[in-house]
């Protein structure tokens, strides 16, 4: 499990994702993604390419008035 | 009968003394709103409780069966539902501060076909803020108490549902599953969950957490109430693209036949490393008395199912925050500390890494329906732990400490990853009188065999008719 330096999450969110995000906030993603990277990359055991990806649905259109228009 | 006694009663039982003029929809109404007055100021199973809008309810369904206006077994029965379900003219705060005054102006597709069943509904269930924790865990509207032990967690993220089923402040609720958040509170309090299969009940009208993983499903004291539930839940949706026109069998009909001669599949992969012993105890003791009904049960290869926590984890975070986004951009500071978090974590997995993933889960499908064909069920805990403490933020299984979430979630989120369904039954209690779970995973649209088997094992539980002690 190699640490994620939370600097460069910062950076990430400053210059790319451009998301307001608190120190403490990097911390845990840091953290998490440092706990699950590994696991993603061993998905490649599985010979991926050979499968079809599955269905990705995404939520139906929100009314105008939906969660959020709150 | 005394007005506890009445809250005790499942559905089956009250729906029987109606048809039989021996109680009314008022009469359990009153008895559960009385129940919430004076247990839910500690519990905080309820963020809305809807005490004029039931009782009004209960009394226009206390006409209609005066009438001989039968409208089904859910008739009359005081209900909840999780307080991401829209509800029209009542707020849906998704356990949020964001959404906390959001009124929606109309029904979920699961509401509504619930209100057309005749069911009565109490309130909105407190909840982990927008379904993303296993905890139920919530700063904005007070942790949810677990009533068999008021200092542990009830586990999430439907964990006023699991609360107010156990603590009998309604007869049942619905709950949504991403992760496990139906099975893991019905674990961790003594209940029934019921994770249908991807695509049986209608997601349409309520909030999304991972639209791919979502699952609505029953969260009641018996079998047989989950399938009444199921009943009137299942089935296409023109609302909701995700639900085919699948069959929709008579589900209490299924619950008969016994287990006699079903084949029970035991995977030892992921489901048993690392367990609880009292856990570990009673599912053996479980399996064990399935084999004493009849039931032939074996260990079976399940190897990918290890891939299935990063494929879950890449999933929930990207369209979580796919779903978050427009919210993180402007009110973040209105979030909960711990969900904050974890969307920011949401927007640091890659495009691929998602696509990866949803190509992951179906080698993980496949392998788990290959194995389906030589079983009828699988078998294995629900959680591998019972109840932490409200305070316990990491756990210690078998010299391994890992943090107390990841524990809560190891057993359940790989069926969300395949979007078999998966049944939560209580199975024993630990010396320390915390619930114990069983969980069942069955054949895609096949929760009439789940259904049965839960039922059989049910009927011979060490923990059947067993409810948390007296507030």
């Amino acid at each position: 499990m190699a640490p994620i330096s939370i600097q460069l999450l910062q950076a990430l969110t400053q210059e790319l994702t451009r998301l307001p995000a608190t120190p403490g906030d990097l911390a845990i993603a840091a953290s998490q993604l440092a706990v699950q990277l590994d696991g993603l990359a061993r998905l490649d055991a599985l010979d991926l390419l050979a499968v079809e990806p599955a269905t990705v649905l995404v939520p139906p259109a929100e009314a105008p008035e939906g969660p959020h228009a709150a | 009968m005394p007005p506890d006694n009445l809250t005790r009663l499942s559905i089956a039982e009250a729906g029987d003394l109606f048809r039989r003029r021996a109680l009314s929809p008022v009469e359990l109404t009153r008895a559960y709103l009385d129940r919430i007055r004076r247990l839910d100021g500690d519990l905080l199973a309820y963020i809305t409780v809807l005490q004029d809008e039931a009782l009004a309810a209960a009394a226009a369904a206390e006409r209609e069966i005066a009438r001989g206006e039968d409208r089904g077994p859910l008739h009359g029965i005081p209900i909840a539902l999780k307080d991401l379900v829209m509800t029209r003219g009542v707020r849906t705060t998704c356990g949020s501060r964001i959404l906390r005054d959001w009124v929606p102006d109309t029904d979920a597709t699961v509401a509504r076909r619930l209100a057309d069943a005749g069911a009565v509904l109490l309130g909105k269930l407190n909840m982990h803020e927008f379904a993303y924790g296993p905890t139920g865990v919530n700063p904005h509207y007070g942790t949810s108490r677990n009533p068999w032990d008021r200092h542990r967690i009830p586990g999430g993220s439907s964990s006023g549902s699991g609360v107010a089923v156990a603590a009998g402040l309604c007869a049942g609720a619905l709950g949504t599953d991403t992760g496990g958040s139906v099975r893991i509170p019905a674990a961790l309090c003594g209940i029934v969950g019921l994770k249908p299969t991807y695509g049986r009940v209608s997601r349409a009208g309520v909030v999304p957490l991972a639209w791919s993983l979502d699952h609505v499903g029953p969260m009641t004291r018996t079998v047989t109430d989950a399938a009444l539930l199921l009943q009137v839940l299942a089935g296409r949706d023109p609302a909701d693209p995700s639900t085919p026109a699948v069959p929709v069998p008579d589900y209490r009909r299924a619950l008969q036949g016994g287990v006699r001669g079903l084949r029970l599949g035991v995977p030892k992969d992921l489901f048993f490393e690392r367990l609880d012993p009292e856990v570990r105890a009673a599912v053996a003791a479980a399996a064990r008395s399935l084999e004493g009904l009849g039931a032939v049960v074996e260990e079976i290869p399940l190897p990918t199912i290890q891939h299935a926590g990063p494929a879950s984890f890449a999933i929930i975070a990207s369209e979580a925050m796919a779903y978050h986004e427009p919210y993180l951009r402007t009110r973040a500071g209105e979030y909960g500390e711990d969900v904050r978090a974890r969307l920011t974590t949401g927007q640091f997995v890659l495009a691929h890494q998602y696509l990866k993933a949803q190509r992951a889960r179906q080698v993980i499908r496949a392998e788990v329906d290959a194995v389906l064909t030589r079983v009828d069920a699988l078998l294995f805990p629900t959680t591998p732990i019972p109840a932490p403490r409200l305070d316990e933020r990491e756990v210690t299984v078998d010299g391994v400490t890992e943090d107390a979430r990841w524990w809560l979630i190891r057993c359940t989120r790989p069926i969300n990853v395949t979007g078999h369904p998966a049944l939560s039954v209580p199975c024993g209690l630990t010396a320390a009188g915390l619930p114990i779970g069983l969980q069942l995973v069955g054949r895609a649209f096949d929760e009439a065999t789940l259904l049965r088997i839960g039922h059989a094992f049910e009927a011979v539980s060490p923990v059947r008719d067993l409810r948390p002690s007296e507030a």
